[in-house]
């Protein structure tokens, strides 16, 4: 029969298991914060306050999926508020920062392109974006985890696909796409 | 090309454009030790009891009056050395006036004597001079 745990060593082990998360969703969190921010140190700043609310709300979250289900959620609410915070104008294109790390594969150019163009999206659109291609989640996640309509998310997409086509037709060239 | 292949495209080209990014180095060991430190911050849920002994020495009544007993007495016995030093100060400084003051009068008396030394030690030399 297997001993109970001592306060000690159950504190510990959450811990770990903590830690744990922390490394396995890291890049998850900062990089739907970079992508929507534009700014590394802001990313990581917010990506670290998403685990500490986290840390606090550990209990809660019942599984591996819960646990990423609740980050992007927090994520996203949180880069959104964050970007009402700072009250900054939305980005236009010519504004958009450029990327923080080069891509390694495909077409750098045009990647650096997409990367402004989302970039300057409004922000409901931009963080659509962002959790379809860059976590590859369906329509229906992305209305679950930001409480809107699929209509909406469905909606939004097109829109912005569009509008990313026209761009980066007009200023690279229908060949790159 | 058709709408549908373009779409297609644009969105491989998304892909790799928003792949994910690692963090800068040393990410989670940051969230960690803000987490420990956030952590280290909760009061301890220990027995009310126990509290007296983990409590800020200055949370504890005994001690808080002590305290302000102390600097009171700190105070006053501050006040009182000090009116005693004053004290001192002023009864120093009128010996050194009444010091001065002697020192004046034998001073005057000193050269009094002198001047009448010289005055007979100049009439004893006339007299010898005439003899």
């Amino acid at each position: 029969m297997a001993e109970p745990l001592s306060a000690e060593k159950a504190a510990a082990i959450a811990e770990t298991d903590f830690a744990a998360i922390v490394r396995r969703h890291q890049a998850m969190v900062y990089s739907i914060a970079l992508r929507f921010l534009g700014d590394p140190a802001a990313a990581e700043e917010l990506a670290q306050d998403v685990f500490l609310q986290l840390h606090a709300n550990l209990n809660g979250l019942k599984s591996h999926d819960h646990v990423k289900f609740w980050l992007r959620k927090v994520t996203g609410h949180r880069c959104i508020d964050f970007r009402r915070r700072s009250r900054l104008p939305q980005v236009s294109l010519d504004e958009a920062p450029e990327p923080a790390a080069p891509v390694q594969t495909g077409d750098p150019l045009l990647s650096r392109r997409l990367q402004q163009l989302v970039a300057s999206l409004p922000e409901k659109a931009r963080l659509i974006v962002i959790l379809r291609y860059q976590e590859d989640m369906k329509a229906e996640d992305i209305a679950d985890v930001l409480a809107m309509p699929i209509g909406t998310v469905k909606s939004t997409l097109q829109r912005s696909l569009a509008m990313l086509r026209d761009k980066v037709t007009r200023t690279i060239g229908e060949v790159a796409i | 090309m058709s709408v549908d292949k373009d779409t297609s495209r644009l969105e491989d080209a998304l892909k790799i454009a928003l792949r994910r990014q690692q963090p800068p180095d040393e990410f989670a060991d940051r969230v960690l030790a803000r987490a420990i430190t956030k952590e280290s911050g909760k009061p301890a849920s220990r027995l009310p009891w126990l509290r007296i002994f983990t409590r800020p020495i200055f949370a504890q009544p005994v001690v808080r009056w002590a305290t302000a007993a102390a600097l009171v007495a700190a105070l006053v016995g501050g006040g009182i050395y000090h009116r005693h030093v004053q004290r001192q100060r002023a009864e120093g400084e009128a010996a050194k006036q009444q010091l001065i003051l002697a020192l004046r009068i034998a001073g005057s008396k000193l050269q009094l004597a002198k001047s009448k030394v010289q005055h007979v030690q100049d009439q004893t030399e006339n007299q010898e001079e005439k003899e």
